[in-house]
């Protein structure tokens, strides 16, 4: 097919119709690929949030067993 | 550079902390459901917009002396719309940040200021393109070219005066409040501004139902402007009923001269032959004549005038404009989301280095 003949009065409008469309869908895909990575993004720092915050709540306390010769065995 | 920026601003943000833990117990239980309507929502969008694309192409009629080229309006139209929605919801939310010192109103701020940028440029490179087929040129600087490109200039400004603030608080704090007052520039320069001038060849008052161009009247041997064009009003000849009038049309820069002849009816009240500028694909009406003063009212008449008059179009036009004003908030949303996930992840850099 010649390429001029695209911009014949009859086919221009489909040929312009064909690339609005192409570069919409092309703009739909792309944000709804960075929709869902920024969706899953946070949903995972949401998470990790939790989990560091959970962590935080649950007491941490080392006992340890001293010899001491003057004061005999002391737990600290 | 902007790494550097933001794991600076995340080094001193402690309000940002823990801020995306926050739901509401009875939001997380209808989390699943919610999401599940929002992609579908997505979905349409897509489809929605889609269907307006193959409408604006093949199912809306040409428009009168304009042809194809007028079916640029059912998408220049909405974006201008949504950029000034989208410049109010940036001056909203910055308020709401100014009030509540909460970041996420300062990223949805952001968001909605970089959408609106986005959709003004679009509505912009729209307006060229048809100001390149009626008017011969892309660029004239017409009212509305002008307050279109002061507006860009003026969110232009908050983007630079964002990148220019090293200390987070400060830059939120300021870009906040210069987002109010830009804000208040833009019902001026997006309505006001280009109604204001008589000289606009913006057609106002060919797709606005109920918005009139008042036109320009002039007494014989008078000169005034009508758009860019210098228009003297030479003579009123009267015949029977039928009065012509002999004006004269500079170019811009008076480049050319011609001499064109618009008629109106005094009995019928009607415009009769309406020439068009030299070039263009305006003409010139006679729409109203006083013999006994010697005078004319002369106005720009354009083409496509009562446009939405026609249902197939006004249905694409109001389709076009609920998919991009819903296209925006899902590009807020977006964005915005975007904005926080990286403002916590610095954070968290900030924090376990």
């Amino acid at each position: 097919m010649n390429p001029t003949n695209l911009l014949e009065a009859g086919v221009a409008i489909y040929v312009a119709l064909a690339v609005a469309l192409s570069v919409w869908i092309g703009i739909f895909v792309y944000l709804w690929r960075i929709d869902a990575h920024a969706r899953n993004l946070r949903h995972e720092l949401d998470r990790q949030q939790r989990r560091e915050q959970a962590q935080s709540a649950t007491p941490n306390v080392t006992i340890t067993r001293v010899h001491s010769p003057e004061r005999g065995t002391v737990d600290s | 550079m902007a790494y550097a920026s933001m794991r600076r601003e995340a080094t001193t943000d402690p309000q940002s902390v823990g801020r995306m833990a926050k739901v509401p117990v009875g939001l997380e239980r209808l989390k699943p459901m919610l999401q599940r309507i929002a992609q579908l929502g997505k979905l349409l969008i897509g489809i929605w917009l889609a269907g307006v694309a193959v409408s604006m192409f093949l199912i809306v009629p040409q428009y009168e002396g304009l042809g194809n080229a007028g079916r640029i309006v059912i998408m220049h139209v909405p974006t201008a719309w949504v950029s000034v929605i989208a410049f109010a919801a940036s001056a909203i939310l910055s308020g709401l940040y100014l009030w509540r010192r909460q970041p996420v109103y300062d990223d949805y701020a952001l968001a909605a200021a970089e959408n609106g940028f986005l959709f003004t440029a679009l509505a912009t490179i729209t307006g060229m393109i048809f100001s390149q087929v009626v008017w011969g040129v892309y660029w004239n600087w017409d009212p509305r070219q002008t307050s279109i490109f002061v507006l860009l200039l003026i969110y232009a400004a908050l983007f630079a005066l964002r990148s220019a603030i090293d200390d987070l608080q400060r830059r939120r704090q300021l870009s906040a409040v210069y987002s109010l007052f830009a804000f208040v520039t833009v019902p001026f320069l997006v309505f006001v501004a280009p109604r204001l001038a008589d000289s606009t060849l913006h057609p106002n008052c060919a797709f606005i139902q109920g918005s009139q161009c008042d036109g320009l009247t002039l007494e014989v041997g008078k000169i005034g402007l009508l758009g860019d064009r210098k228009v003297q009003l030479l003579g009123l000849e009267r015949e029977n009923d039928l009065v012509t009038a002999t004006v004269r049309v500079s170019e811009p820069g008076l480049s050319g001269e011609h001499t064109l002849y618009p008629s109106y009816n005094l009995a019928t009240k009607e415009m009769i032959s309406r020439p068009e500028f030299p070039g263009l694909r305006y003409q010139l009406g006679l729409e109203r004549v006083d013999l006994n003063g010697s005078s004319a009212l002369l106005n720009i008449e354009a083409p496509g005038t009562g446009v939405l008059e026609n249902r197939v179009t006004l249905f694409t036009f109001l389709a076009s404009l609920g998919g991009f004003t819903a296209l925006f908030f899902w590009m807020l949303h977006v964005r915005a989301t975007l904005l926080g996930v990286a403002g916590a992840l610095m954070q968290r850099e900030a924090g376990h280095p």
